[in-house]
């Protein structure tokens, strides 16, 4: 039987293969085993010539637990061999805490450059058993170690870090960038006097960094001793003491005191909205409240194409509120912006457009994009400009459907008299949404002359253009329209006498019912259901001696609707006309009268009710308990 | 129609109930006249409770809506019923007017621009 070590030897051996699978195959095997032999022969592989191969063992070793792998991994630090030295030191990273321990003896290892690769790799690590050693790493010879030691520090983030660091700022000249990064990044309220005492460095990398660190720190106290830098004549001083008032204010809840002179600052802080920095973002939009001379107007328009969505919305929001200044500005930048920023923009105006910008407004009823002429046409129309019009007339023969079903919605608001022919031009478009949008603008006029071209099309070759008529006709719904939808209650179509019918009970104020009380014995069921529901809105309990002889209608669902009609006027008067149908021979009659007679709180009806709990219908005797419990039985 | 006027903070809250046709659509335009000269400018008007409306009450409505805008107000409308949400759907007026489902949501609507 071979023995796990015999194993491992022969796997060891393939390792020197030249065949790449073989040795492949022995880089896999060898992962399954814990023993000291099988890591170090993975540790080797990690020089293979193959690339694929030394991950494959960079892989295994990053996953294996305890420190012999690490300590194995070490010894790479030093490797003349880059690419095989930043192997070793990805490996260490990965493996993590198993690793500190070994890492942290390495401090002390003659060779500055391993020391040095050991503090970069412990401060990727960010163990916090690693503080203590890369703080006396901090008193190295090599300053190059320092700054690795300084950097981790930074890294891990320990506050007691801070002390070390301060020292080592002021005693390696070298390493102070390095320290100052670290102490911003450690933070504590140490490191705020100390920050505020290195202000005066004539370094300008120095200055950088402890601007940059009091706004990591994030204490509003600093904003003070920030301030000054807000005007200082070199520009990236300036905005780096800018980033740390933001930094400060976004990490105290938005909170700042302080006013800043944000114009001078406006093109850094729009740039890095377009560049999608959330902190700068956030920041300017807050500041929108108080904060919008014309630059930064035109400054928030020229970002609407730069932005998300949300951002978006936020912006038009503020420049709404804005008002007109904002308005006209937006206006003016059309012509610079996308399509999609000219919607945007065209959905903020829209409700602020006053005719002299509605003029402007009207040479984009011919961009290239249809959604901006659609937007574009109901602008218009909401503007009121009656200047408009023919712009309008334009945009409805457009070549897209939807830019004509606007245009056409918008001249009915704008319209008078003189357009209605070229509204009934409308009708006869490809597509219904046009169709409608002219039918909607006819109505908006209510012209006498609508309404004459309306009746005239009652009688249309087209039935879909009669129907329409008649629907309008419904929905002009002045005084005019009476007589011609009366007059259509003798159509030939029933579709347009039960349309007529309906639109006549909506209307409602009818001086002569009497049409309507013929409607009631059309020769279509449709019809007559139509004309029971005008006459009981039209007259109420007037109705029903009119409307009672079709209790007795041939056609089922008549009958039913005229039960449910008298029922809905809830007088317990009629409730005789409705009992003798708890004795329907339709069930579907029995829950009509049912419903109705609960409606009239007939208490009459209470015992013909009770009399059908026994129904086997189980609708039936849901309506019965219904009406019982309704009337109180 | 009846009207019932009352205010709700900064806002001119006209609750309407019955037909909105010519005469009507009059009134309503008077009386929102004498709000406009108490330099009254937010309008909500409720239509909870109109049960009709023609083309005379949707133009007396585009002409008060004119009117606000002029004066750089603002009106809303909410509670619309399904017969009147139907015709301001044909007509396309949801483009011109602001509509809420509830008025409550039409007041809040204020408060967020006023909080702005």
């Amino acid at each position: 039987m071979t023995s796990v070590i015999d194993t491992i030897g022969e796997l060891l051996s393939r390792l020197q293969s030249p065949d790449f699978y073989e040795r492949e195959e022995a880089v896999r095997e060898l992962g399954t085993f814990n023993e000291d032999e099988a890591v170090a022969g993975l540790v080797m592989a990690i020089e293979d010539s193959d690339l694929g191969i030394r991950e494959l063992a960079a892989d295994i070793l990053s996953k294996m637990k305890g420190e012999i792998a690490s300590r194995l991994l070490i010894r790479f630090l030093g490797h003349d061999d880059i690419g095989t030295r930043n192997l070793a030191a990805e490996i260490l990273v990965k493996v993590g805490d198993d690793a500190v321990e070994p890492l942290i003896e390495t401090l002390a290892d003659e060779d500055a450059d391993v020391r040095k690769f050991v503090a970069d790799i412990l401060g990727l690590i960010r163990d916090p058993r690693s503080v203590q050693p890369l703080c006396e790493s901090l008193h190295d010879d090599n300053a190059n170690v320092v700054c690795s030691a300084a950097e981790a520090l930074g890294e891990i983030g320990a506050v007691q870090a801070v002390g070390p660091l301060q020292e080592a700022y002021t005693r390696v000249e070298d390493a102070r960038l390095q320290s100052i990064e670290a102490i911003g990044k450690c933070g504590g309220s140490d490191s705020i006097e100390f920050l505020y005492s290195c202000l005066d460095t004539d370094d300008p990398m120095v200055l950088f960094a402890v601007l940059e660190a009091l706004g990591k720190i994030g204490s509003l106290d600093s904003v003070e001793r920030l301030l000054p830098y807000l005007d200082d004549a070199d520009s990236s001083i300036a905005e780096t003491a800018l980033m740390s008032v933001i930094e400060i204010s976004l990490n105290n809840g938005g909170k700042l005191e302080h006013t800043l002179p944000l114009d001078r600052f406006v093109d850094f802080l729009f740039d890095g909205i377009r560049r999608g920095n959330r902190d700068l973002t956030d920041f300017t939009l807050a500041r929108m409240k108080h904060w919008h001379g014309p630059n930064v107007l035109e400054s928030l328009v020229d970002v609407l194409d730069s932005v998300g969505e949300d951002e978006r919305k936020q912006i038009s929001d503020m420049l709404e509120k804005v008002g007109p200044t904002a308005i006209s500005l937006m206006v003016d930048k059309l012509a610079e912006v996308t399509a999609t920023t000219q919607l945007v923009i065209l959905d903020i105006v829209k409700h602020h457009v006053d005719e002299e910008m509605a003029a402007k407004l009207a040479q984009y009823a011919t961009a290239p994009d249809p959604d901006v002429r659609q937007r574009v046409a109901h602008t218009l129309g909401i503007a009121g400009w009656s200047g408009g019009i023919d712009c309008l007339k334009r945009l409805a023969r457009d070549e897209n459907g939807h830019v004509r079903s606007a245009a056409y919605a918008a001249l009915g608001w704008l319209s008078t008299e003189q357009e209605i022919d070229f509204l009934f031009d409308g009708l006869n478009d490809e597509y219904v949404d046009v169709r409608e949008a002219a039918v909607g603008a006819l109505i908006m006029s209510g012209s006498g002359m609508a309404v004459d071209r309306f009746t005239q099309d009652l009688y249309h070759e087209n039935l879909e253009r009669q129907r329409l008529a008649v629907s309008a006709l419904g929905l002009i719904g002045d005084a005019g329209v009476v007589e011609p939808l009366a007059k259509a209650l003798n159509h030939p179509e029933a579709t347009i006498r039960k349309l007529a019918t309906g639109a006549l009970g909506r209307i409602g104020q009818i001086l002569d019912v009497q049409p309507l009380v013929q409607a009631l014995s059309d020769e279509d069921n449709s019809v007559r259901k139509a004309a029971i529901s005008a006459l009981i809105t039209v007259s109420g309990a007037e109705a029903v001696p009119q409307i009672r002889f079709l209790l007795d209608d041939d056609d089922l669902w008549v009958k039913y609707h005229a039960i449910n009609s008298i029922g809905e006027l809830k007088e317990a008067q009629f409730s005789e006309m409705i009992l003798p149908f708890l004795e329907a021979e339709d069930d579907i009659l029995k829950i009509a009268a049912a419903k109705a007679l609960a409606l009239m709180k007939a208490d009459t009806a209470v015992a013909n009710l009770k009399n059908l709990q026994q129904s086997e219908n189980s609708d039936v005797v849901q309506a019965v308990e219904m009406a019982l419990n309704e009337i109180g039985g | 129609m009846e009207i019932t006027a009352r205010d709700a903070g900064d806002v001119t809250v006209l609750e309407l109930k019955g037909r909105l046709d010519m005469a009507s659509g009059s009134s309503l335009k008077e009386q929102i006249k004498v709000h406009f000269e108490q330099e009254k400018n937010s309008i909500h008007l409720n239509l909870g409770e109109v049960e009709f409306i023609n083309s005379s009450g949707l133009g007396a409505l585009v002409s008060i809506m004119k009117e606000v805008r002029l004066r750089k107000g603002r009106l809303t409308l909410s509670n619309l019923a399904s017969y009147v949400q139907e015709i301001f759907e044909i007509t396309q007026l949801s483009h011109i007017f602001e509509i809420f489902k509830t008025e409550e949501e039409a007041l809040n609507s204020y408060q967020t621009v006023q909080a702005g």
